[in-house]
């Protein structure tokens, strides 16, 4: 229960800047997602949370106090890696405990918390074997409940859905997610899986090059992007050149796109260029003629749940579009296009 | 299993070369350490439990074991002691400093026994360079008596045994995961506590055939007593040289070589099963 700033962090190694200036803020009870590629610097920035690394710049503070000269076993952290760093010559029941064993409280309290929380991980039974003779879904609840059971002030989690396989993926977020949300614990959570950051989190910071690009609730971050490199962090997205951006009104402007004219909302103040972002979802194929664009079906692959589609407009920008599962459309059929216009999005063309 | 496993097949000549040069020798010697003593040649021809019976009963050959066993016990203690900061360090180099490090560390092994030990001599001389080394610093006022002491046979035996210790326990500390660590830390853990809880226990695939190697190769030295430990003090494998060679009475000393072999064993066997359940929980 504590919340969390990270300011104008920093951190150089030799010729590399590996962070440049990454600013956060986690209110208490969040659950705050990293998101980003390799070499972002997103596992960085969970470094320096963690203590271990040493930033060269900026600060961080937790409940107003900063931290950064609190050493990395002082700051009460709970830390889920990856690879889980389970201590493979302790029990389960020991790597559990250890912590508690370092507080040196009465061995009848480790055992009966050590208990409880496996419990509550669904890891009853399993005390007394070793991490090697036991699953990597168990494996990782074990990595949960030994940092859980320290009643950390704040939770880190390095991609730690990472190793597991898809269905365990799916089960243990969702245990991730319930534990933070029941303890209350305020969490930053590292992943490079845009589906992960959606659906767990409180808020998304979508890193690029050692910055934080966007740092916004998901359905911001996913439908309103403040540049193209988010937008295609998020999901699957068509961005279309505008020609002759004039503005309208509080972030809305009026663009010609691939030979249509449109009124639509984006990021305020766009001054330059700018490209105008249509999910898939957004669009809807029509009669030909009929819609806001015209074009030709290039590919369809129907996908059970949904058909998707590539079309290839007039101007030969291509739009992805998922339609309707039951919908005919042949390759090279002429077919128009239409916008929901609740979700179209202008952005600034800003270097990828 | 037949002839035609592959497996076996391939093991045919390490099976030969150990029953040739080591159960046959072996199996010779015991059965030399209960042959009488000969009159004119080395054995006779009847046999006797009367050399063990000698040494049992002989508070000398006590003494002279106990001595071999405790003075490699003390090689193994400083060699771990001394090898493990070294393996420390190698562990973290990368490079062309680990390569520079591993030639360091093999250094001793990269001369010859005769060599290293007359240099050992010349160093602990009276007025050798180790004393003027001393006497210069102002630490000794009168140059020390060190050659043919059980500490230089001590000192010089670990210069010598660092590398066996320092190559395993240096691989084991490569294996353990640096998440480890943090993990640890984040926990709680001061360093001296990761170090305690986590990276001793995890080193000691490493530790264990360190000071098995060490202790095996300490018991058994026997050039390095002879030239730096003088007349004075014994040790089994000055002894059972002195038997063999010196006086020919090969029952005798086969019984001694025996006698070694088996204590060495017994102290081998008992270290073993005292660390079997760490050995079980660290191994990778």
């Amino acid at each position: 229960m504590a919340t969390v700033e990270v300011r104008d962090l920093r951190k150089r190694y030799q010729d590399f800047l590996a962070l440049d200036g990454v600013s956060l803020k986690a209110e208490s009870g969040q659950l705050v997602t990293l998101l980003g590629p390799s070499g972002c610097g997103k596992s960085t920035t969970l470094r320096c949370l963690a203590g271990f690394l040493e930033a060269n710049g900026g600060d961080i503070t937790v409940d107003g106090e900063s931290i950064l000269s609190t050493p990395a076993n002082r700051r009460g952290f709970g830390v889920v890696f990856q690879n889980y760093a389970l201590f493979p010559h302790m029990t389960v029941a020991e790597n559990i405990g250890y912590g508690l064993k370092l507080q040196k409280l009465p061995k009848s309290e480790i055992e009966t918390r050590v208990k409880d929380v496996m419990q509550l991980v669904r890891l009853g039974g399993l005390g007394d074997r070793l991490p090697r003779e036991i699953s990597g879904g168990q494996q990782q609840r074990v990595a949960l409940a030994r940092a859980l059971v320290l009643k950390p002030k704040l939770l880190l989690l390095d991609e730690p859905l990472a190793n597991l396989d898809a269905r365990l993926r799916d089960e243990v977020r969702w245990l991730i997610r319930d534990l933070q949300q029941q303890s209350g614990i305020t969490a930053f959570y590292v992943t490079h899986d845009q589906s992960e950051a959606m659906a767990m989190s409180d808020m998304v910071a979508v890193m690029k090059q050692g910055r934080v690009a966007q740092f916004a609730t998901p359905r911001e971050i996913y439908q309103k992007p403040v540049e193209r490199y988010v937008a295609d962090f998020t999901g699957e997205a068509n961005f279309i050149a505008c020609s002759s951006v004039m503005s309208v009104g509080e972030a809305r402007y009026a663009v010609t796109a691939a030979g249509a004219s449109l009124e639509v909302a984006g990021v305020p103040e766009i001054t330059g260029s700018a490209e105008l972002l249509l999910r898939p979802e957004a669009l809807e194929l029509t009669a030909p003629a009929a819609g806001t664009f015209q074009g030709t079906v290039t590919k369809s692959a129907f996908l059970g749940a949904a058909l998707h589609c590539e079309i290839a407009l007039a101007d030969g920008s291509i739009l992805k579009l998922t339609a309707e599962p039951n919908h005919q459309v042949e390759t090279g059929e002429e077919v128009g296009i239409a916008i929901d216009h609740s979700h179209t999005w202008l952005m600034p063309e800003v270097a990828p | 299993m037949s002839l035609r496993n592959p497996k076996l097949f391939l093991a045919i000549p390490a099976i030969a070369l150990i029953f040739v040069f080591m159960i046959l020798p072996i199996t010779n010697m015991v059965d030399m350490s209960f042959r009488t003593p000969g009159q004119s040649d080395p054995f006779g021809d009847d046999y006797t439990t009367m050399h063990y019976d000698r040494i049992v009963g002989d508070a000398y050959y006590w003494g002279v074991l106990l001595r071999s066993l405790l003075t490699a016990g003390a090689v193994t203690l400083l060699c771990l002691l001394v090898s493990y900061p070294i393996a420390w360090h190698m562990s973290k180099a990368k490079g062309m400093k680990a390569v520079f490090l591993y030639a360091c560390i093999a250094s001793p092994l990269m001369t010859g026994v005769l060599v290293r030990n007359f240099g050992w001599m010349i160093a602990a001389a009276l007025n050798g360079p180790l004393n003027e080394f001393l006497l210069g610093l102002g630490i000794i006022q009168q140059p020390l008596r060190l050659l043919f002491t059980q500490g230089l046979v001590i000192l010089a035996l670990v210069h010598v045994f660092v590398p066996f210790m320092v190559l395993p326990i240096n691989n084991a500390l490569r294996n353990i995961s640096p998440t480890l660590i943090e993990a640890s830390t984040s926990m709680g853990a001061t360093r001296r506590q990761v170090f305690r809880d986590i990276i001793l226990p995890l080193s000691f695939p490493g530790i264990y055939p360190g000071m098995i190697l060490v202790y095996v190769l300490a018991v058994a030295a026997y050039v390095t007593p002879a030239l730096l430990g003088g007349q004075m003090v014994s040790y089994m494998p000055t002894l059972i040289i002195g038997e063999l060679t010196g006086t020919f009475q090969w029952p005798f000393g086969s019984a001694l070589a025996i006698v070694l072999s088996v204590s060495t064993i017994l102290v081998v066997g008992l270290f073993t099963a005292l660390t079997a359940r760490l050995m079980e929980r660290s191994k990778a």
